[in-house]
This record gives C-alpha cells, structure tokens and sequence, in this order.
C-alpha cells in the first residue's frame, strides 16, 4: 500500500470564494414538475448551486479567495513560496494557469508554482504534495489552491449533471512549523479502468475537437451533450464510491491505528448525500462530526472538502487542534485518505464574487 | 442466492409499486417508478445484501429481475 507521513506542516489558514448567481434546484427547467426535483432533491441532498456568469473562470474565483486569505493572515504576496493551482477547468490549453496566477497575485519570480490536474480528490492530493515539498524546511508558506468551474464543461442540458454540480475556488495556507505542526498522514488509490466513468472525450489529444464534437446531441431522452462535455456515468460513480472510499478510510485507519471515537470531523468530498452517508456509516462516524455544504454549494469537486471546512467548521477550526479525517474521491477513478490535525486555524468569511 | 428473497430485496427499493408487481419476469425498467434514482438503490442494496458492486451496464443490459440476479450471481 502507498502511503505517506508528512510532518512538520499544518494548516494556518482557509478561505473560499462563490460566484454570486445561484441555481435552485427546484426550479430548474429540467424537470417535468416540482415533485420530481424534490425526489431529486431528497436523495441527494443538494437544493441549490451557484453558477459562473459567462466570461468567469476559476482563476477569477481563486485570486479573491487567496487574496482575502493573505489579507486575513498578514501575508504579503511576496511571503508565498509555493503555490499549488488543483484545478481541472484550466485558463487556456497552454500554460498552465498557475502561471499566469503568479502574476496576477504578484507571487515572487521565485515562487514555486505548478498546477495539479485533479478532480474531487485533490484537495487531499494536494495537502500530501504541497505538504510533502514544504516539510523539507526551505518553503516556509504555501497556498494549495482548489478550484473548479463545473458548470463551465458540463452541458446545461444534461440533466444527469446539472443539478449536481456547483463552481467554487478554495484556498488553503500552510506553514513549516517544527514545533506546532503534527504528522498527516496519507493513503492513496486509483483504478484507471473506470477512466470512462467521469470523463470529457474530446478536446484532449486522443480525441481532438473536430466540428462534430461541437455539434449538441440528444444522446438519451432529455440529455444533450457535445462531445467535449464532462460524462458522469451516475451508475458506475455511485457503485465505486460506495466501496472504494470506504474501504480507504479503513485502510488509513488500520495503517495508522487511529482510534476512530477520538475523531472530531469526517470531512468528505461532497458528492451527494446518499452517497456520503452511506461512507459515514460504513466507518461508523457520528453524523453530527460529518459537515455538509452540499446543499448549498452542490458537488464543486476538489474544493468540495475545503468549502466544508471554510463554511462549516470555522469556530471548531479556530481552537484546540481538532483530530479529522478526509477522503476525496471521484474523477480517475481516483481517490485518497488522510489523517491530520487542524486548529488556531485563521478562516476567511466565504466571499461571493 | 435465492432468488425470492433477492425480488423481494429488489421490491423493497420501491415506494409506490406494490410488492405483488415483482417477480422474476419483471421488467422492471418499465416500470413507473423506475428512475436513475431507483437504479442506484438498487446498486446499493446488492451491495448491502449480496457485497458485490454492480455497474451500470449490468442494470442497462438487463431487461428483467431475473437477468439481473443472474449477472450478480456470476460476481459473487
């Protein structure tokens, strides 16, 4: 098994930003009457999401989550050492949009900047490769940035995805601190042969954008999608995250023998509810140390567990370190567990932009 | 795995069609209530009940309730 045990880094401080217009699910022209987006609504657990306007992408979002973090931290720009970009709905197909980050957040020359192309389980991916990189000593503050515009590359039309799906960009400040920080540790998994259960077929080289894969079809009754639409195949999704996280979140409980009464947050990527509760009690973890945002905020990817955190846990956050679990899972197939402590951490208000 | 005990398991996903409507001959994606939601309590229930993880072609390529046991008994 792969696994890894970062020390000498924690979390200093969170922020997050939303675009302002919101989606209610209720009233989504997609459904045939208002019972039948309640069903939906019930099973899932997600009643609204909010949406990018044309022309916003989720560097937009980013540079006002991390400036407010900055701000709310005393750090100046110039003070970031590492700056990590998880983000899937990129600027442009060249460079990378962390890049052009540097510049607009006026980042030093020297910084070390990349972009990380996860889904839902970067966040924790993140931490470990940020963290990684920062608990050598030399890079003393990072910002791990989760960001994804899922309404941007999801077609408004597909009825599987829309109600689902929210934008948001996360922030997440890490400081080397021999003396405050406690050990995080990680567990990996992936499955490639489930590539095709959340993809976009076209636009990448395998599958170049030809005029057809521009072209909306009504690919089954009520959903359109071009082909360079993100496809979420709900039936395969729903099958792996009801057993691959799970059974994660036992293997880093097992490896790392951690005593699971003494965990105060689950923190899950915010699939849907049906989903997450049926990890919740497979690990047999309170539901009142499980924070949701999902019914808020929808299924916003790698910034899911970070949302969590910024628009949930802040006063639980700002004390005492607080003993947490999280697990992204998603897009890959791909997903990763960890263990981590979390307090006197510093959380922005959750800006909408 | 018996296949009674796995209709009645099936029927069991549904709220508003009567138990008496299963059997094994069901075509159950005809039915009214059948739905994208109806498929994935299914899903999870095989996995409660039977600890295999079925994909979505075993519900697509399976016309009635019997098919489905059937492909699942291949898994365990």
């Amino acid at each position: 098994m792969s696994q890894l045990t970062i020390d000498k880094v924690r979390i200093a401080g969170m922020s997050a930003c939303v675009p302002a217009t919101v989606e209610d699910n209720r009233t989504l022209p997609i459904y045939k009457d208002e019972n039948e987006a309640l069903k939906v609504i019930a099973s899932t657990g997600i009643k609204r999401h909010h949406k990018v306007d044309a022309g916003v992408t989720a560097s937009d979002l980013t540079v006002n989550a991390v400036e407010s973090i900055l701000h709310d931290l005393g750090w100046e720009p110039q003070d970031v050492d590492c700056f990590a970009y998880v983000c899937t709905s990129r600027d442009y197909i060249a460079p990378q949009t962390a890049c052009v980050l540097q510049d607009r957040l006026k980042l030093r020359s020297d910084c070390c900047v990349f972009d990380l192309p996860f889904g839902c389980s970067g966040w924790v991916y993140g931490m470990s490769i940020v963290g990684s990189m920062m608990s050598h000593g030399t890079l003393k503050r990072g910002i791990l940035v989760a960001a994804e515009t899922n309404t941007q590359n999801r077609n408004p039309r597909d009825t599987t995805v829309r109600p689902l799906f929210g934008d948001a960009a996360t922030a997440t400040a890490l400081v080397f601190d021999s003396e405050n920080a406690r050990p995080m540790n990680f567990m990996y998994g992936v499955d490639g042969s489930g590539f095709d259960a959340v993809w976009a077929p076209y636009g990448g080289m395998r599958n170049p954008v030809t005029a057809e894969a521009l072209e909306e079809k009504e690919v089954s009754p009520g959903v359109y999608r071009r082909g360079i639409d993100m496809i979420v195949n709900g039936m395969d999704v729903f099958g792996f995250a009801i057993k691959q996280p799970p059974r994660s979140i036992k293997e880093l409980i097992e490896t790392f023998s951690i005593d699971v009464e003494t965990v105060d947050l689950l923190l899950l990527h915010q699939a849907n509810k049906f989903i997450d509760e049926k990890i919740r009690k497979s690990i047999k973890v309170p539901a009142e140390k499980t924070p949701y945002c999902l019914e808020e905020y929808g299924n916003v990817t790698s910034a899911s567990i970070p949302l969590t955190m910024v628009s949930r846990c802040r006063e639980q956050l700002a004390g005492e370190p607080k003993h947490c679990i999280a697990c992204g899972f998603g897009v890959g197939l791909a997903w990763a567990s960890m263990e981590f402590y979390a307090g006197d951490v510093i959380i922005s208000d959750v800006i909408i932009y | 795995m018996n296949i009674q005990e796995f209709i009645d398991n099936f029927a069991a996903q549904f709220d508003d069609t009567d138990a008496e409507v299963f059997n094994a001959d069901t075509k159950f994606k005809q039915l009214d209530e059948w739905s994208s939601l109806a498929a994935l309590s299914i899903i999870a229930m095989v996995d409660d009940e039977y600890d295999v993880i079925i994909k979505g072609n075993d519900i697509i390529e399976s016309d009635t309730i019997q098919d489905l046991f059937e492909r699942i008994e291949k898994k365990r």
